[in-house]
Order: C-alpha cells, then structure tokens, then sequence
C-alpha cells in the first residue's frame, strides 16, 4: 500500500517537473554568486561643491564595455586610457560624447614619466578639477594585468570598431572583450565634513596683551584630480614643515629669559586651505568675535606659508603694498635684505594682486586675512596664484627639495627673528649653532608628510596625521588647540562626498552575437551526435562483421 | 557569461545523455529508475572512497605547480572502487546483459555530471567572465559518458564466465587504464604541458580508444552468444 503512495508522490514531481524548475531558477539567480576575474583598486576624481557650485564627477557606478581611447564610439562605453594618451582636447571630445566612464591608468611613480606626459597632464587636472563631470572618472596605478587588459581592448572586439562584419566575427571569437564593473552605491554627502585646524602660541616677554602679535599661518591639506592621490608635498607639505620648524626654533628662544623677545607669535595649522581656506576663513571669524581679546584681533602681522619647498625665488604676495613706515613695510624689507644675505643669488619680489570677490576661489591665503583688514602676506616660491602645481596629483616628495627648504625656513625665521629683536644689520644671523635649522627634521616631516594622501575629505575625523600634527605643536606650543568646524546645515559653504576608493572589476566578455553562433554551433554539434547514436547499430554491425571474419582466418 | 552562456554550456553537457538515453533503448525498457538506483550507487561510492581517502591518505602538500605522483596514483588506486561498484550495480539491477551496462554507465555518468557540473557552471559560465572553460567542462562531459559506458561494459565482460579466456588480460588492462586515466592525464600535463584543449583532445582520444576496443570486445562475446543460441 505505502508503495502505491510513494509511486503518487513520484508521480507527482515528476508531473511538475518542469514546473519546479522554472520557480527554482529566479531563486538561484537572486541568491547565487557570480565570480569576477580581474579586481583593482580604483581611485575616484574629486566630487565636491563649494558654495553652492558643484565640481567634479558626479556619478559613480559603472557597468560598461571598456574601449580604448582612440574608439569612434564612446557613448555609453568606459573609456580605458593610459595616462600618456589623455590629452585635454581627448576629454573635452570624451564628455562632449557622452562616454560613460573614464578610468585612467597611472604610471608607477608619475614623476618618472616624460616630461610632455606631465605637461599635458599638468594642462589637464586644472580641466577636469574645473568643471563637473557626469562620467564616473577613475584613475588606477598600472600593473601588468591593467596592462594586458588594456592592450587586449586595442583590438576591435565587436561591430562598432571592426572595419567588416566577417572582421567583426571573428574577432569575437579571439579577442576579449572587457566589462567594467563598479558596484555600490552612489556617491553620498559626507554628514559631518569636519574641517579641522589647529592653533598655538608663544607668548613674550611681558603682558600678553599688551604686546603686539606675528602670526605664521600654513594650510595642511592636500589637493589633485583626486583625493587618494593628492599627497601634496610641496603644496602644502612645505608650508606645513616650516610652520613646525619656526615653532621649534622660537620655542627654544622663549624658553631662555635672555632671548625672550617682547612679541607674541600666533601659529595656525589650518584645514581646508584648498576649499577656499575655510579654515582660515572660521578661526578669522571667532577670534574677532570673541569676547575676550584675542591676539588675533590686534595682530602686527600674519605671514602666510604656501608652496616654499622648491625653487629659487621667493615671491611674498600682498593684496595692498604696505605703506613706507608701516610694521608691514619694515618686515617686507627685512624680508627682502636677509633673503640677500642668506643667498645672494636668490631672488625676492613683492607681487600685488587685488582680492577679486567675483571669483569663486581665493588666490591665496592672505585674503582671508586682507578682507578683515589685517595686514598680510602669502610667501611663496611660485609668482602666481593659478600655478597648476598648487593642486595637482604630481605633487608628490620629488616636487620638494628638502636643502632648499631647509634655506627658506631659515630665511623666514632670521627675518622674523630680526623683526621682533629689532635687529637692524642683516647680516647678523640669529639662529647658529645650536638654534640652527634642523635638515634632518625638515627632511623626515616632508617625508611624512608626503607618504600619505592629505585631503581634506580624508582628514575630517580623528586621524593619526592630525594627531601627530598636534602634538608636534604641543611639543612647542603652548596653549594648543584643536578648531572643528562644520559647514553650515541649511546652506553648507562645502560638502563633501564619500565613495573615493573603489575596487573595480574588469570582467572578459563576448559580444551576444558570439553566443548565439556559440548555439548555432553546439546545435549542430549535438546533431552529429544525435545521428551517431541512432546509427550505432550500423558502427556495430561494422565491428561485428570484422570480428566475425577473424576466426575464419584460425 | 549571461544565462544564454549557461544554457548553452548546458545544453552541450546535457542533451547528449538525453539523445543516448532515449536512442539507445533504455527509454523503451523504461530504465529511468534503474538509471536513479545506479546513481545513487555513484553516489554511494564516492562517499566510500572519500571515507578512505580522508582516512588513509595524508594530504598532499605539494604547491599548485607540484606534480604529486605517488599522491595522484594512490587517488588512482582509490578510484579502482569505481569498478567495485559498477559490479555491485549490475548485480543488483536485473536487466538483459547490454542494458544492464548501459544502465550502469548512462546512470553513473549522469550522476556524476550533476554532482561535478552543475555548481561550477551555475557559478561560472553565468558570470559576467566570459571563460572557455565552460564549454570545455561540458565537451568533457561527453567525453565522460562514453568512458563510464565503456568502463562498465568492461566490467561486465569481466564478469562474464563466457568470456574467452584469452581475452581476459586485455579487459583487465583496459580497466586499469580507465582507472589510472586522472594519472596519466596528470603526468602529460606535466611532462607535455599539454593545453587545455589539446587536453581535451587527448582524453578524447584515449577514451573513444578504450570504447572501441570494449565494443569489439562486446561485439565479439556477442557473437560467440548468437553462436551458442544458434
């Protein structure tokens, strides 16, 4: 009896077989895995807005063929290109086209490549950071399987790039074909785009608030065609490197009663220098707001650090040449007289541009500081503010020469060190012997500094670099303080996005056409077969009549 | 590839068990089941093996590139219960003589092809990743099935107590190199470097060998059958 139920239920699933096979496969399909052949690590182009105008590329995800830079069809496809093959034009013809995704392959250490590679590279980044992008823009560092992907998509995979349709065919069959997969989700606003800076002092000799202030200011952040790549040595690494060196040098004078100068010397590390010096702009804002007198708010002078790590001149950038007499005037000529001294062949000029408040972006620091009307200067070793060098992924430790550095931290120094003693000959140089620059130190914090990417988008929360950095300043400061600043909730003066690193995944494919001749093939295959088994008898008679004549020979 | 891809690898490794299924006479003698029985024994087997394998043999330790003869034959040796259970099979299913080993080799491969391709090829050939392989593994499946008709009706001629004795020697020889087959394929990939298709071949070659001489074998046992009866 138990048997005749069992032969229902076979019955039964074998009734429905095909039934139960058709709601299996949507199940498999949602819960099974798919392998991808080729992972790497793809660094996304800079996504931002600032005041409300938005830069970068906006967009994220792919899932598109990979074509090779010189394709005729770029809609909807990933452009892959080396660096060497992008040119500015290239870019422009890639948007205007609608291409739907660009990923450029850096070379290992982009400072290696020749030297018209950078300059059409140094003419590009400016491009790209300058306008908003709808195509995901990727960039990935060259290994040898990026190499053989990209080689492999030189050739014509399907009918779009292939000169005839026979061409065309057969070369689906050889070539491989490349999918370009990034997966997750679209890039988000960052909630809490902390911007931090930090801020210490050196109070002289007397009533601190009776005596008059200098203040060093340097921006730590980095900038480049994309966060994870803007390791920013000499912009501004540089800066950054002699703002500790100056702290270290003037600690050591203010520790000795003898050499305790009647100045108080205001260090600030400012974040988010290359989104409009945001930083800079807030600390501005609280220190004249304040109840208490700040130091801030009665300085004599603010001195700026950007971009000093290179290079044989030394530009200081004013919004208003200082009046004959003024304290700005007398520093500038100190500054002028001892960059003589320390290096005669150096050369040193003021440059003098007014603050543009129709521009989007700021030209240096200093304005930020003009604006509230205190007297200030940016010190620089590039003559312009729109040098592309000032954000450019190329930046990196072989931009800055630590030797050169090292000159120009102690050109800063003697000249603030005569400033305050009030020492009038420029030849006598205050920091020998022991209170020297310190190379090796200059040349280990460049180092540093440089090892890692420095944007601002990476350094909002409690990273090491920003610890480091405060106790480097604790080290010789006193009353060190770390500044956080949020953008504003309804009307955010920044945003910032997340989704910067991505693993992409290069997938090899076929064009469809290829799997149905694919079927077209197996169909007829399976048809050999099918005439082979149901003339098996004709093989076996074959076999048989041979067999059979064998013993007639015995 | 897409589920397009999936089907064909598919229908390239499936439908040639169907078309023996159906056009060798296993259909009309309603064999199906018998076919299940003898792939649960498949099934049965294997167990049995890795049982022993996991109990006697210690793992290899060699790298990827590590050509592990001594490790591949003593596998090799294990795979000799493969026949074991060929025998026990067509023992138990009472069917006339050249159904039995068609049962046995059609059920035994099919099981073996669910159980050794159908995951790969879900997860593989349904991806993105477009892969020779797949259209290889199922090739090779065909491959497989003439191999375990063949091995099976080897073994039942090695059964038969009708078999002339002479031929014996050649059976038992033809077992062990079906048996030994991963070993050798293991040693020409080494010594050869042989590539994947030429691989193919090669295994395509050795076992329609193999199956040729198991039907003449057959063929000729047959005969001495008709010559009996007549």
């Amino acid at each position: 009896m138990w048997f005749a139920e069992a032969e229902e239920v076979v019955e039964v699933v074998r009734g429905h077989f095909p039934w139960t096979c058709l709601l299996l496969v949507p199940i498999l399909i949602a819960i099974s895995p798919v392998h991808g052949a080729h992972d790497f690590t793809a660094y996304r182009m800079q996504q931002f807005d600032l005041q409300g105008t938005q830069y970068g590329c906006r967009n994220t995800l792919v899932n598109l063929e990979a074509r090779p830079i010189s394709a005729k069809m770029v809609t909807r496809r990933c452009v892959l290109a080396k660096l060497s093959e992008m040119t500015a034009d290239r870019y422009k013809e890639l948007k205007e086209q609608g291409a739907g995704a660009l990923v450029i392959l850096l070379p290992e250490s982009l400072n290696s490549s020749p030297q018209d590679v950078l300059n059409q590279w140094m003419e590009l980044e400016p491009l790209m950071l300058e306008q908003e992008a709808n195509m995901p823009v990727y960039f990935a560092t060259e290994d040898d399987e990026l190499l053989s992907i990209h080689s492999d998509i030189q050739q014509a995979v399907s009918g779009d790039q292939a000169p005839s349709a026979a061409q065309a065919l057969l070369s689906a069959v050889y070539a491989n074909g490349f999918q370009m997969v990034v997966s997750g989700s679209q890039a988000k606003p960052v909630k809490d785009g902390h911007i931090i800076s930090f801020q210490g002092q050196l109070t002289g000799k007397g009533v601190e608030d009776q005596l008059p202030t200098l203040a060093v200011v340097a921006h730590y952040d980095a900038f480049g065609a994309a966060p994870h790549l803007s390791h920013g040595a000499d912009s501004n690494g540089s800066g950054v490197v002699a703002l500790l060196e100056l702290a270290r040098l003037f600690s050591k004078l203010y520790t000795s009663s003898r050499t305790h100068a009647k100045y108080n010397l205001l260090f600030f590390l400012s974040g988010g220098g290359k989104f409009n010096y945001h930083g800079t702009k807030r600390w501005i804002e609280d220190q004249l707001e304040s109840q208490e007198s700040s130091l801030l708010s009665d300085v004599s002078y603010v001195l700026c650090l950007d971009t000093i790590g290179a290079g044989d001149e030394l530009y200081l950038h004013v919004s208003k040449p200082p009046k004959e007499g003024s304290e700005s005037h007398q520093l500038l000529q100190e500054l002028e007289a001892i960059t003589k001294s320390v290096n005669p062949s150096m050369k040193f000029s003021m440059v003098h541009k007014r603050i543009n408040l129709g521009d989007d972006w700021l030209a240096w620091e200093h304005e930020r500081f003009s604006m509230q009307r205190l007297p200030a200067g940016t010190l620089s070793h590039l003559s312009s503010y729109d040098s592309a060098s000032r954000s450019t992924i190329t930046d990196d430790i072989s931009r800055v020469d630590s030797s050169k550095l090292a000159r120009n931290v102690k050109i800063i120094a003697e000249t603030l060190a005569h400033h305050i003693f009030g020492i009038g000959s420029s030849e006598m140089e205050v920091f020998v012997d022991g209170y020297d620059v310190n190379k090796d130190s200059i040349d280990s914090w460049i180092k540093y500094l440089s090892s890692e990417p420095r944007s601002a988008q990476l350094l909002t929360k409690d990273e090491p670099l920003l610890n480091t950095l405060q106790s480097a300043l604790s080290r010789y400061l006193k009353d060190v303080k770390r500044l956080t600043i949020k953008a504003d909730k309804r009307e955010p003066e920044y945003v910032f996005y997340d989704g910067l690193k991505f693993t992409v995944h290069a997938y090899n494919v076929k064009p469809a056409v290829f799997d149905l001749f694919l079927a077209a093939g197996i169909a007829s295959y399976l048809g050999l077969i099918y005439l082979a088994v149901q003339n098996f008898s004709m093989l076996r008679d074959t076999v048989r009549s041979y067999v059979a004549k064998k013993p007639k020979i015995h | 590839m897409t589920l397009f891809h999936f089907g064909n690898c598919v229908a390239l490794a499936y439908i040639p068990y169907f078309i023996v299924y159906k056009c060798s006479g296993l259909s009309e003698y309603s064999a199906f089941w018998k076919c299940v029985q003898a792939g649960t024994a498949y099934l049965f087997t294997q167990l049995c093996k890795m049982m022993i394998l996991a109990t006697f043999f210690p793992t290899s330790e060699g790298g990827v590139n590590h050509l592990d003869i001594m490790g591949e034959f003593m596998k090799s040796t294990i795979d000799l219960g493969d026949l074991i259970g060929f025998y026990f099979i067509m023992n138990s299913i009472s069917a006339k003589g050249e159904l039995k080993f068609l049962v046995a080799g059609v059920g035994w491969a099919t099981a073996e092809l669910i159980m050794t391709r159908v995951v790969p090829m879900w997860v593989g050939a349904r991806g993105t990743e477009f892969d020779w392989k797949y259209i290889q593994l199922s090739l090779e499946s065909n491959v497989n099935l003439v191999q375990h008709i063949s091995t099976a009706a080897l073994v039942w001629l090695w059964s038969r107590h009708d078999l002339n004795k002479s031929v014996q020697p050649i059976v038992v020889t033809l077992l062990a190199l079906s048996s030994y087959k991963p070993l050798v394929v293991e040693i020409l990939i080494h010594a050869a470097g042989l590539g994947s298709w030429t691989l193919l071949l090669a295994k395509s070659f050795f076992t329609f060998g193999v199956g040729f001489v198991a039907l003449q074998l057959y063929v000729g046992l047959q005969g001495t059958l008709n010559h009996y009866t007549k």
